[in-house]
């Protein structure tokens, strides 16, 4: 509420400033133009022989555009700040998504592990309780690399480990170990590949993409899950369409999903819990393998296709490929350095 | 402690965080409780409407209705239910908000076992109690205020509204003393049923409360005094 007041002031604010530079304008035409006809009507009745051409409009103009380049910087700024307000509201929601992701975990290991000091518990509820807390110690490693990763990710710092792999295969293994991770039914997701090409990829990457997708699919959805992924090449490319049966997305909000920051909110489902990273971190991800992510949506419960493309290994091996290949073998080397 | 105090009463406990859920279901039954778990807001409502409960444990983020949307609908169909809103939004908007909407109390995530027993247990005794005190005089009336205790009514010079059950206990608590001080202590030992170290400071905002709904002049209380350095006192 705080904050629409004060964008609210900052309009306000901006509307007098034009007002004030607007009138200060009028009132300078009106000025020049008064005194205009003062000194030409005196002019005409001292000495009306005189003849004077002299419209020495230079200091006007100036004027005006000195008002005008003014009035310029005034929207400029105002939008800047616009755009600081919008960041500032973005990385506030950030904090309190993640905060909520942190605690949430966080307490239910608290409370495990309060509940072992304190009870008596059974030996089975006993492993029960240690199970649950390396599930959400494991959340908690999830989601600080996931934020940690993002500036490395900007950056091109991540230390990559390219391979060459047969598109199909990769993929359809990433998707299964997905399936497995997130506990769902073996029909969630539905397989149409004919990929024979091969691809270099970090395996560790693309599993953090599928597993983002996977996850949205899931999290936005009124019933259980139906994904299907399709799967082929085409001379340049790996293709992949991953469509699922969601509530969709909205025309307006296509173009900002891979924003960082940004989350996607449905009356139909709110309370989505998320960081407004995951996306934001597929996009990088593809875009560091250099490949590309486009997303399709009809609408409301129309489901949503992201349509991932990713350079096979024959086209751009000379290329890209080898840098990436390059660049992950000169990872290794730092790293073993390192070590 | 003396599980066969909470036999048989029954807590609906609204958290879709699935290890919590099941480690705070876990204790409460250790406790004697019975426990009705929703992972989401309909299920909680579906809950609500069907079965008898004593007591709410409600999250706030949860999936299709919110725990503030939850709590409203609540207190509108039972303005007595106790609600513990258990969260982990911390700002000062929500935990007013919550309030404001009926929650009794509020504990923000991550907790200690023992304090939110503590306060289950004591959520659970001040209903008995109240329920016990009530049914002497269930009307009581003071200037142009009118309290209907069991239906948690009011009427004052220009309004009717609804208290709720924690502010209802502590009205009730001071009239029954009435021209007697009360300390904060007190009332947070025998309303909240709490150690009085925990938070004096609620009692006060509680007060606040109750001097706008009862009083002409918030600032210059008629009927809900304080007295300094001890407490507060209640004169008709």
């Amino acid at each position: 509420m705080k904050r629409k007041h004060f964008f609210f002031y900052h309009v306000v604010i901006f509307i007098i400033a034009q007002i004030a530079w607007l009138s200060l304008i009028g009132l300078w035409i009106y000025w020049y133009v008064y005194n205009y006809i003062v000194y030409k009507e005196v002019g005409d009745r001292v000495s009306p022989e005189v003849s004077y051409d002299i419209t020495n409009v230079g200091p006007f103009v100036i004027g005006l555009i000195l008002l005008v380049g003014l009035s310029l910087i005034t929207i400029w700024i105002f939008r800047h700040l616009t755009v600081q307000l919008r960041l500032t509201n973005l990385y506030d929601n950030f904090i309190s998504n993640v905060t909520h992701e942190l605690k949430s975990p966080l307490s239910s290991i608290q409370l495990s592990l309060e509940t072992l000091k304190s009870r008596d518990v059974p030996r089975e509820k006993q492993k029960e309780f240690v199970g649950m807390m390396i599930k959400d110690v494991n959340r908690l490693t999830r989601l600080i690399n996931s934020i940690l990763q993002i500036p490395a990710l900007e950056q091109k710092k991540i230390a990559y480990s390219y391979q060459v792999f047969s598109a199909g295969s990769a993929i359809k293994q990433i998707l299964n170990e997905s399936l497995e991770q997130f506990r769902l039914p073996a029909d969630t997701i539905n397989i149409e590949e004919n990929a024979v090409c091969k691809f270099v990829i970090d395996i560790d990457g693309l599993k953090t993409v599928f597993d983002n997708l996977i996850d949205n699919a899931v999290k936005y959805s009124l019933q259980p899950a139906k994904i299907n992924v399709n799967i082929r090449c085409n001379t340049q490319n790996v293709v992949i369409e991953f469509t699922d049966n969601g509530i969709g997305i909205d025309s307006k909000e296509l173009k900002k999903i891979f924003n960082k920051f940004h989350r996607v909110y449905h009356q139909n489902i709110p309370n989505v819990k998320g960081t407004g990273l995951g996306l934001y971190q597929v996009k990088e991800i593809i875009k560091n393998h250099g490949g590309k992510i486009y997303v399709f949506s009809e609408g409301d419960d129309k489901g949503t296709t992201f349509k991932i493309e990713l350079p096979i290994y024959q086209v751009f091996k000379k290329r890209f490929v080898a840098k990436l290949l390059k660049q992950s073998e000169q990872m290794k080397q730092v790293e073993s350095s390192n070590e | 402690m003396n599980n066969s105090t909470f036999e048989k009463h029954r807590i609906l406990l609204v958290e879709d965080e699935e290890n919590l859920a099941i480690g705070l279901q876990y204790n409460l039954t250790e406790e004697g409780f019975i426990v009705e778990l929703a992972k989401d807001g309909r299920e909680a409502l579906k809950i609500f409407e069907t079965k008898e409960v004593d007591l709410i444990i409600l999250d706030i983020m949860i999936p299709y209705l919110d725990g503030f949307e939850i709590a409203r609908r609540v207190r509108k169909k039972d303005p007595q239910m106790p609600i513990l809103m258990l969260t982990a939004r911390t700002t000062r908007e929500d935990k007013v908000k919550g309030l404001e909407l009926g929650a009794d109390d509020y504990i923000t995530k991550p907790f200690h076992l023992e304090e939110l027993l503590l306060r289950v247990k004591g959520m659970i005794k001040r209903k008995t109690w109240y329920k016990v005190v009530t049914s002497e005089k269930p009307v009581v009336s003071f200037g142009k205020n009118k309290i209907n205790f069991e239906n948690l009514t009011c009427s004052n010079a220009n309004s009717n509204f609804t208290l709720t059950p924690q502010e209802a206990m502590v009205m009730k608590y001071m009239i029954e003393n009435k021209g007697k001080i009360v300390s904060r202590k007190e009332l947070l030992e025998n309303v909240w049923h709490m150690n009085p170290d925990i938070e004096t400071r609620t009692v006060d905002n509680f007060v606040a409360r109750l001097r706008k709904y009862f009083e002409v002049n918030p600032s210059k209380p008629v009927y809900i005094k304080s007295v300094r350095s001890a407490g507060y006192m209640f004169e008709d």
